[in-house]
């Protein structure tokens, strides 16, 4: 006891406390605060409000809007993560494979993260819009259409569209970060893995996936958490809609918060959210212990 | 006991000192009877010629009261109501702000507003329209000033009617039966009918229809009416009118994707107000001769005319404010006759005067786009006299709030042509949601 004591260094302490209070403010207060919003009547412009316990956990719980909205995050989130780390993969083994200029590709294809997400949302609303879009028209001057498709507001269209535009979106994190992972394996693992006759994929797996996948796992909870927390580029979009079809659970929260100013509602949501991430966050983290241990 | 009698007096003397003290805080005029003050003016006019116009107002105020400064804060629509309603919690909210009639209920109903009946008698309570004023008046108090109005109305194109050799549509069935001759996708869409979520399109469309027929949206006991028969009627014209001379992407339109494909020339048909005029002139000028607006359809050509929607947009002075005598003073400048007219004709028949002597005054006729629109300046008028905010129609209440903010009736429309849901049966499910939605109010 008395050694940590001695070990204890005040001054350290001393220069690392602005830092934590500033955590402490910006982290630790807006979630303790949605969740003690979550138990109240909270009203966006009215000054008063009760506390009604778990209320509005209830009526979230028992609202078929709230699981529809939920089941459109999860759909959201988990193809636009595959298809995100399918692209980004590829594009960073083709351009492993690339000798020269590798610095020239490579920032060209992270231009989509370069634009604000207004700019992504109003553009692609532009080019897929029936009237003056550029895609639609295209695919009718060349035969494939009969008519201009509006692939924004058709139901069976809109859902893969968005999540299009996401992997467009989001493949070039995937690939800077995957790039850089690959060009960190020696290059002598692959060869004494074709002298001992290894085959292609024997080598893609036991050596590539290998030295890559902690990178790859931890890209998987970020991306997870910002993708199923994602709000702006899918509200610039299509607002939700048409017809609540890609209506997520962060749309469906400032709906409430924002439309019906019930910000104690919205707080119920959002704790729900909290809640799913940090299992998934606890899964992948499980995850990500094991395989730091096999890799030691 | 006497120890006790001196502290009741401390307390009550201390009392006594705060209140005097608090009562020169909030005194805004000097000793020689000035104003002296700064206060912050919000408004929504982002474009060029009406922003210009409320800075110079704000520093006319300020030449004639050199111990004035106001501070003028711009912001569009969206970024408006984003910043009151957070601004109401944290106490950041402005002296002054226009506002649109929805949020002057709800900021009656957070009591954030002063009445302004003594601004309004001093510009004139004879001179301003009666429904105008009555949307922000609760038990003989008026919370808000009209500042200027604009009214639905039927916009058409008379060069394709004319080619056509169609007339301008009186009833509703005359309006599909033209839109559907002169449709020709995707370079000319009869009508659009936009249903976009993010939007109150389609409520303002139904609204149009359920009003020709002399109802409306809300009930005078604050229900939403989408069951009965004109609004099922109505649902069932839009959806018609969609399948057949629209747009399949005005299922997500908002207001801007409708206005924008009047103004590129792809519709014969819109609805909008003498703003139409101005999206015109700029994005197609060649166009600007072949437009004019006609009154809104009916039902049948002998029915009524009842008031449709009308838009006024009015001032308002919050309780925050901790110089409410020059915030009452600087919205009573705005209306002085040169500089009022100057600011209607930033935006000529688009903004037209919420007082009546203006609106017949020659300095404002005298104008060249509002003579050369002079038709659809008397048509507009006309609507504006009639009409009311939508769901104001029984006077201001939350409920109109939340009819068009919740897209309750844009989804309803969604679902039913895109999910092939019957009419009736959507109907009643937007209604019973709506009804719910508003019992949450009460919460």
């Amino acid at each position: 006891m008395e050694k940590k004591l001695r070990n204890f260094n005040i001054t350290g302490m001393l220069f690392i406390l602005p830092a934590i209070l500033i955590v402490i403010l910006l982290l630790i207060y807006p979630i303790f605060s949605s969740i003690y919003f979550s138990l109240t009547t909270k009203n966006l412009i009215r000054p008063f409000y009760d506390f009604v316990w778990f209320e509005n956990f209830k009526f979230v719980l028992t609202n078929p809007d709230f699981y529809k909205a939920f089941v459109n995050s999860i759909k959201w989130t988990f193809f636009s993560i595959v298809g995100q780390l399918f692209v980004g993969f590829s594009a960073a083994l083709a351009l492993n494979r690339i000798p020269r200029f590798t610095g020239i590709y490579r920032t060209l294809l992270i231009i989509p993260w370069a634009f604000p997400a207004i700019v992504i949302a109003f553009s692609w609303k532009y080019i897929l819009n029936d009237v003056y879009g550029f895609l639609p028209n295209l695919l009718t001057q060349l035969g494939i259409t009969s008519s201009n498709i509006n692939f924004l507001a058709n139901p069976d269209l809109v859902f893969i569209v968005v999540v299009l535009i996401n992997i467009w979106f989001g493949a070039p994190l995937f690939m800077v970060n995957i790039l850089s992972a690959l060009k960190t394996i020696p290059s002598e693992q692959y060869e004494a893995a074709q002298m001992d006759g290894a085959s292609p994929l024997q080598v893609f797996w036991h050596i590539t996936i290998r030295h890559v996948r902690v990178v790859i796992g931890l890209l998987l909870v970020l991306r997870t958490i910002w993708i199923f927390n994602n709000f702006d580029i899918l509200y610039l979009i299509t607002g939700g809609g048409p017809s609540d079809n890609t209506t997520t659970l962060p749309i469906f929260a400032y709906k409430v918060g924002w439309g019906m100013k019930q910000l104690g509602v919205a707080s119920a949501i959002t704790v729900i959210l909290l809640l799913f991430l940090l299992g998934i966050c606890f899964l992948y983290f499980k995850l990500l212990d094991k395989w730091e241990r096999d890799d030691r | 006991m006497n120890k006790k009698l001196f502290v009741l007096f401390l307390l009550i003397l201390s009392l006594v000192i705060t209140a005097c003290g608090k009562e020169d805080d909030t005194s805004n005029q000097g000793s020689s009877g000035e104003f002296d003050g700064e206060i912050t003016v919000w408004h929504s006019f982002t474009q060029g010629p009406r922003m210009e116009f409320m800075q110079s107002a704000a520093d006319a105020f300020m030449e004639e009261h050199p111990k004035v400064k106001i501070k003028i804060e711009t912001f569009a629509w969206p970024e408006f109501y984003t910043k009151w309603t957070t601004g109401i919690q944290s106490g950041q909210v402005p002296d002054v702000s226009t506002a649109l009639p929805n949020h002057v209920v709800e900021l009656i109903d957070v009591d954030a507003l002063v009445p302004l009946n003594d601004v309004i008698d001093n510009i004139g309570r004879d001179r301003f329209y009666e429904a105008p004023l009555q949307e922000g008046t609760i038990d003989s108090d008026n919370f808000s000033i009209p500042l200027y109005s604009h009214a639905q109305v039927m916009w058409y194109r008379k060069d394709l009617l004319e080619e056509a050799g169609l007339e301008v549509p009186k009833t509703w069935e005359e309006l599909f039966e033209t839109a559907k001759a002169l449709n020709n996708p995707p370079n000319l869409y009869g009508l659009s009918v936009p249903m976009g979520s993010g939007d109150m399109m389609a409520t303002r469309f139904l609204n149009f229809y359920v009003r020709s027929a002399g109802e409306t949206l809300l009930t005078e006991d604050g229900k939403a009416n989408l069951t009965s028969k004109s609004a099922i009627d109505g649902i069932n014209y839009w959806v018609k009118m969609y399948n057949e001379t629209s747009p399949e992407g005005s299922v997500n339109y908002t207001v801007l994707d409708q206005a924008n494909l009047y103004y590129q020339g792809k519709s014969a048909f819109d609805f909008n107000s003498g703003f139409q005029i101005g999206g015109v002139e700029t994005n197609s000028p060649q166009l600007v001769d072949q437009i004019d607006a006609a009154p809104m359809p009916k039902i049948n050509e002998s029915d009524p005319d009842n008031g449709i929607e009308t838009s006024n947009i009015p001032v308002v002075v919050w309780k925050n404010s901790k110089h409410p005598e020059i915030a009452k003073a600087f919205v009573e400048s705005l209306y002085e006759k040169e500089e009022y007219i100057e600011f209607l004709h930033s935006v000529p028949a688009g903004m037209l005067p919420a007082l009546k002597d203006i609106a017949e005054d020659p300095m404002f006729l005298d104008e060249p786009t509002i003579q050369k629109f002079d038709n659809a300046v008397k048509i507009i008028s006309e609507a504006v006299d009639k009409g009311t905010a939508i769901g104001m129609e029984n006077g201001p209440s939350l409920q109109s709030g939340i009819i068009t903010s919740q897209s309750v009736i844009e989804k309803m429309f969604q679902d039913i042509v895109l999910n092939s849901v019957p009419v009736e049966e959507a109907a009643e499910k937007a209604e019973k949601e709506l009804n719910d939605l508003f019992d949450m109010l009460s919460r």
